[in-house]
């Protein structure tokens, strides 16, 4: 390949040199990368059109009987009709070659080194031209050479790892000479990056040395709060990771805030950026703090990344990243890559989730799941009346319109309060409350309808007992457990002290199984007052 | 407790966080639980809750993911923006 320098204008051989140049400037591809040999045009095949290699002399040259020659080029022939112009005058042992066979011996002779059959090769990877047949065409850098690589598109497409400018390789493949450019090529079968085997050292160095300062224990890990009401984010404000965060949250746990804390996450830089993304959310904490508004501050804070190569990840296990998890002030869940991607940021964080999407599930309750924790509360919440209270609420579930049938009873309640139409004010004041908890077990089951679906199969059929079950919605039930309205018969008002019932008062005492009318026979002796019962 | 829930009828349901507002729920029903009130602070507090129960399940039903976005200015002022546009848009 060693040749001087041809005309400036000389069209694919002579302008490799400055090929070699162009490789590096990127502003044109190599003579050997432009044309592949399913698609290279016909006037550029004939080696014999090299200008530089003497015009004048080859047209002669090559029609000189130079294949088996050897014999006769012991002596210039003469008696050859057309002699050559330039037959080297008493040349002994001299002969003229033809391209083909100067390619074919270098050729024969690069063929014959087993040792280049099967060889790898560690370069940087210059310009990169994919012909439309999808051969990879590319060159191999190091500071004092380069060389041609051919990577064939039945390998290219089943490699895991595609030459790109800039990076370095180790590839592995056969060198051999393509004649009809007569250039010498690496041809390539496998290619990885360089330094593959140096990033699990350094990786498995770093592991070791942040393992021995404890800052992967597990006793430092901090459990996550139940139910954050702002969760931090970093990682790329572009990208399909940060959408598949609001995703989920919104849909699991919209009640929350996220806040983005954007980085990159990939490159050049990227470590350094990761740690000011955290450290700015850190920063944001203690300001909201510091201004007495502490539910702004994030409750725990995603570090999250998608998949990708070892590289792209590497940031992950830089140090400062590690160091920085390890320091936030607030729990961090870290999702990088896939399930099978581990760095040295997961180690390092209080959870470590398989992916983005996941660590979005692992920070937020779902709220299906809440609301049943909800149901249950209220059902508590129905006290001594629940058991009752939850047959109701089931079967009003089954009818959103059981809101719409009560709301008016309710509202005709308080109408008859206002007309008087009810003389017992004791009687009064438990219907009206009554009316009051079915009107909101009526809206509570309204909301609670998701959740409630699979109860409300089992319990259709309760449905038809609706009236009766609402009906038993009244005192009955605390009166059956043995308490007792005492009224004071005059004016019908509860008797709550001993002073309201003096000696002499006639009382009606309401029992599950009716009403007794008593006297008050004697004053508050001990603070309690004896009723003499009489039959009612 | 006894301070926490005189206080607490006076605020607002409307007014409070879900978290607020569920904690209150729950502690609501454990004093109800607990028993020895007076019919009308039962029925007060039980109807407290159902309030705090109405208004945690609106929050869940109808709640919309806020999201912002942190910026951080020339002098390291940090502040907090909007940014549901972003989300959806992506």
């Amino acid at each position: 390949m060693s040749r001087g320098g041809p005309p400036q204008n000389e069209p694919l051989w002579g302008d490799f040199p400055d090929d070699v140049a162009a490789v590096t400037d990127g502003s044109k591809p190599p003579d050997w990368a432009l044309p592949s040999w399913d698609s290279i045009p016909a006037e550029e095949t004939a080696p014999s059109r090299r200008p530089n290699a003497a015009p004048a002399r080859l047209p002669d040259a090559a029609r000189a009987p130079a294949k088996d020659a050897a014999p006769a080029a012991i002596e210039p022939r003469a008696d050859t009709a057309r002699p050559a112009l330039h037959a080297p005058v008493g040349g002994f042992e001299m002969r003229i070659f033809q391209v083909s066979e100067i390619t074919r011996a270098v050729r024969d002779a690069i063929r014959a080194d087993a040792g280049l059959r099967d060889v790898w090769v560690e370069g940087e990877v210059g310009r990169v031209t994919v012909s439309s047949a999808g051969h990879a065409y590319f060159t191999l850098k190091d500071e004092r050479s380069q060389l041609a690589c051919v990577f064939f598109r039945d390998d290219r497409l089943s490699s895991p790892f595609e030459p790109r400018t800039g990076l370095r390789v180790v590839v592995h493949g056969r060198v051999d000479l393509f004649e009809s450019q007569g250039v010498y090529q690496l041809y390539v079968t496998a290619i990885q990056p360089a330094g593959f085997g140096d990033l699990a050292l350094r990786f498995e160095a770093l592991k070791a040395k942040l393992a021995a300062e404890g800052l992967f224990d597990t006793a430092r890990k901090r459990s996550l709060p139940d139910r954050p009401a702002v969760i931090g984010v970093a990682t790329s404000a572009t990208g399909a990771v940060w959408h598949d965060i609001c995703h989920v949250v919104a849909r699991r746990w919209p009640v929350a805030r996220l806040l983005l804390s954007p980085c990159q996450v990939q490159g050049e830089g990227s470590a350094a950026s990761v740690v000011t993304a955290l450290d700015r959310l850190a920063r944001w904490g203690e300001k909201c703090r510091a201004e007495g508004r502490p539910e702004d501050a994030p409750a725990v804070v995603i570090l999250a990344r998608g998949g990708g190569s070892l590289e792209d990840l590497w940031s992950f296990n830089d140090e400062r990243v590690v160091r920085a998890v390890v320091a936030h002030p607030v729990p961090v869940v870290c999702g990088v890559g896939h399930e099978v991607d581990v760095t040295l940021a997961d180690f390092a964080a209080d959870v470590r989730a398989p992916t983005p999407s996941a660590a979005a599930e692992l920070v937020v309750p779902d709220r299906t799941e809440i609301l049943v924790v909800l149901g249950e509360l209220s059902r508590r919440a129905g006290g001594y009346t629940g058991r009752t209270l939850a047959g109701a609420r089931s079967e009003l579930a089954a009818e959103g319109r059981a809101l719409d049938r009560l709301r008016p009873s309710a509202q005709l309640a308080q109408a008859r309060e206002r007309a008087g139409y009810l003389l017992d004010r004791a009687t009064r004041a438990i219907r009206s409350e009554i009316g009051r908890r079915a009107d909101a077990e009526g809206r509570l089951a309204a909301r609670m309808r998701p959740v409630l679906v699979a109860q409300l199969a089992a319990r259709h059929v309760a449905m038809e007992r609706s009236g009766a079950s609402l009906a038993a919605l009244g005192p009955q039930a605390t009166l059956d457990r043995g308490y007792a309205i005492v009224r004071r018969r005059s004016d019908g008002s509860i008797v709550r002290a001993p002073a309201e019932a003096p000696p002499g008062e006639h009382l009606t005492v309401r029992v599950a199984q009716g009403e007794v009318a008593a006297t008050v026979d004697a004053g508050p002796a001990t603070g309690r007052v004896p009723a003499k019962k009489r039959p009612a | 407790m006894s301070d926490q829930t005189a206080a607490t009828p006076a605020v607002d349901v409307g007014s409070l966080t879900f978290d607020e507002a569920l904690v209150e729920l729950q502690r609501t029903v454990a004093e109800l639980e607990q028993g020895g009130l007076a019919l009308e602070r039962s029925i007060e507090l039980y109807e407290r809750g159902v309030a705090l129960h109405e208004h945690c399940a609106g929050l869940l039903g109808q709640a919309e993911l806020r999201v912002q976005r942190l910026l951080e200015h020339a002098a390291g002022q940090l502040t907090a923006v909007e940014a549901r546009s972003e989300e959806e848009a992506d």
